[in-house]
């Protein structure tokens, strides 16, 4: 595969991505959509695409391997909710960083697959209380496909 | 209980609970970690020697698990236990926890340091290293802030440090009386424990700031 990028198409597909994320925010009038996704270079996770973020700390965030909602979907390869956080959850909060920074109470997550494996996880949340309906679990199934189809250029540029 | 009595049980507690702590993060350290390492290396040499695309493929994410399961490993010992603080010293154990600090909650800690390092006892060491812990958590669990300061001052006979921020900050005297003091508590507690103090102060609207004081001799 032709793995040459410029900065212009490179800026071009971060902008793809943000795009995919506000526009699955307002569809579903959710208050926070984010892409945690291995870097191009190395296994470290991070946060580089959010929308609806209240600060900038999802920017230090590194997303640890099996722990917190990223952490857990990208280890299973399958999608985790959460209603109420902290209520209920497996480990300690301090294990939910997204959610502790940017204040959610409710989440749901799916993995982003490249190339048969799980590289990555489309989040949306809320800043209250809230039970995800079919139809907009699709909509974030729907929006992760979209996402995923971004995944070739991603790993293949740098 | 006696006073004394009290002081000697908690005191007591805390060590033994420290000991078994530490035997845990340096057996991830240094037992597992380093196991896990020499794997993946023979991991690494096996792959280079396939020659079945599919065999390849497949050993490669196998390292690629190995390589997340060491990183892992590494960062769970670092948030259990200082496994450096009597070789390297307090203040970078401090460092490599702000570093863990600042990926795991988004917070950046402005760290700073004035006067002279000083031989300390681990058990003092690990006290102010525990109570830093407790008070830059906090933050990030209570303060709604993407900020935080810590100052270390070494005197000719005092080490004092201060943990600030300048988030919500709360109502000292409701939260007393609501009993749900558990962590500033074991931060003072420890702090008595090894001879020297924790002192809080905060006001709504401006932030919190937690001393710590202990006294050093050269
Ligand atoms: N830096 C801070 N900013 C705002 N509130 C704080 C801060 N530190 C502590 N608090 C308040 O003090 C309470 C008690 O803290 P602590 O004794 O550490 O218990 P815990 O962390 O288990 O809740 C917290 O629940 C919080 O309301
Ligand atoms: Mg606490």
């Amino acid at each position: 595969m032709e793995c040459n990028r410029y900065e212009q198409e490179k800026m071009e597909l971060n902008e793809l991505f943000l795009l995919d994320c506000s526009e699955l925010r307002e569809n579903l009038s959710c208050d926070f959509t984010g892409v945690a996704l291995q870097q191009q270079i190395g296994i470290d996770v991070n946060w580089p695409f959010v929308c609806g973020n209240r600060n900038e700390k999802y920017k230090h965030l590194l997303v640890r391997y099996g722990k917190g909602i990223a952490g857990k979907v990208i280890a299973s390869g399958s999608p985790m909710t959460i209603n109420s956080f902290p209520e209920n959850i497996l480990g300690k909060t301090t294990d939910y960083p997204i959610m502790i920074a940017e204040k959610l109470i409710s989440a749901y997550a799916v993995p982003l697959f490249w190339e048969g494996k799980p590289k990555g996880a489309l989040l949306i949340g809320y800043r209250s209380k809230h039970n995800f309906t079919t139809e907009e679990i699709n909509t974030v199934r729907d929006g992760a496909k979209k996402v995923e189809a971004l995944l070739p250029s991603y790993f293949c540029s740098n | 209980m006696e006073l004394k009595a009290f002081k000697y049980a908690s005191n007591y507690i805390i060590q033994s609970q420290e000991e078994e702590i530490k035997r845990i993060a340096l057996e991830l350290h240094e037992g597992i970690s380093q196991n896990l390492y020499s794997l993946s290396t023979g991991m690494e040499f096996l792959q280079s020697a396939m020659e079945d695309p599919a065999l390849k493929q497949y050993a490669n994410e196998m390292t690629e698990l190995m390589k997340r399961t060491i990183q892992e490993v590494r960062l769970l010992s670092v948030e259990l236990y200082p496994t450096t603080i009597d070789t390297l010293g307090l203040i970078s154990a401090i460092k490599s926890y702000i570093k863990l600090f600042t990926s795991s909650f988004g917070i950046v800690v402005d760290l700073q340091t004035t006067g002279r390092e000083m031989e300390i006892s681990e058990g003092k060491s690990l006290a102010i290293f525990r109570s830093c812990q407790e008070a830059l958590i906090n933050i990030a669990k209570y303060a709604d802030t993407s900020d935080a300061k810590l100052t270390i001052l070494w005197g000719l006979n005092t080490l004092t440090i201060h943990i600030e921020d300048e988030g919500k900050g709360f109502e000292l005297e409701e939260e007393n009386s609501r009993n749900s003091f558990k962590g500033i508590a074991a931060m003072k507690q420890r702090m008595t424990n090894v001879g020297g103090e924790c002192m809080l102060h905060s006001e709504i609207g401006r932030g919190t700031k937690v001393t710590l004081q202990l006294p050093v001799q050269d």
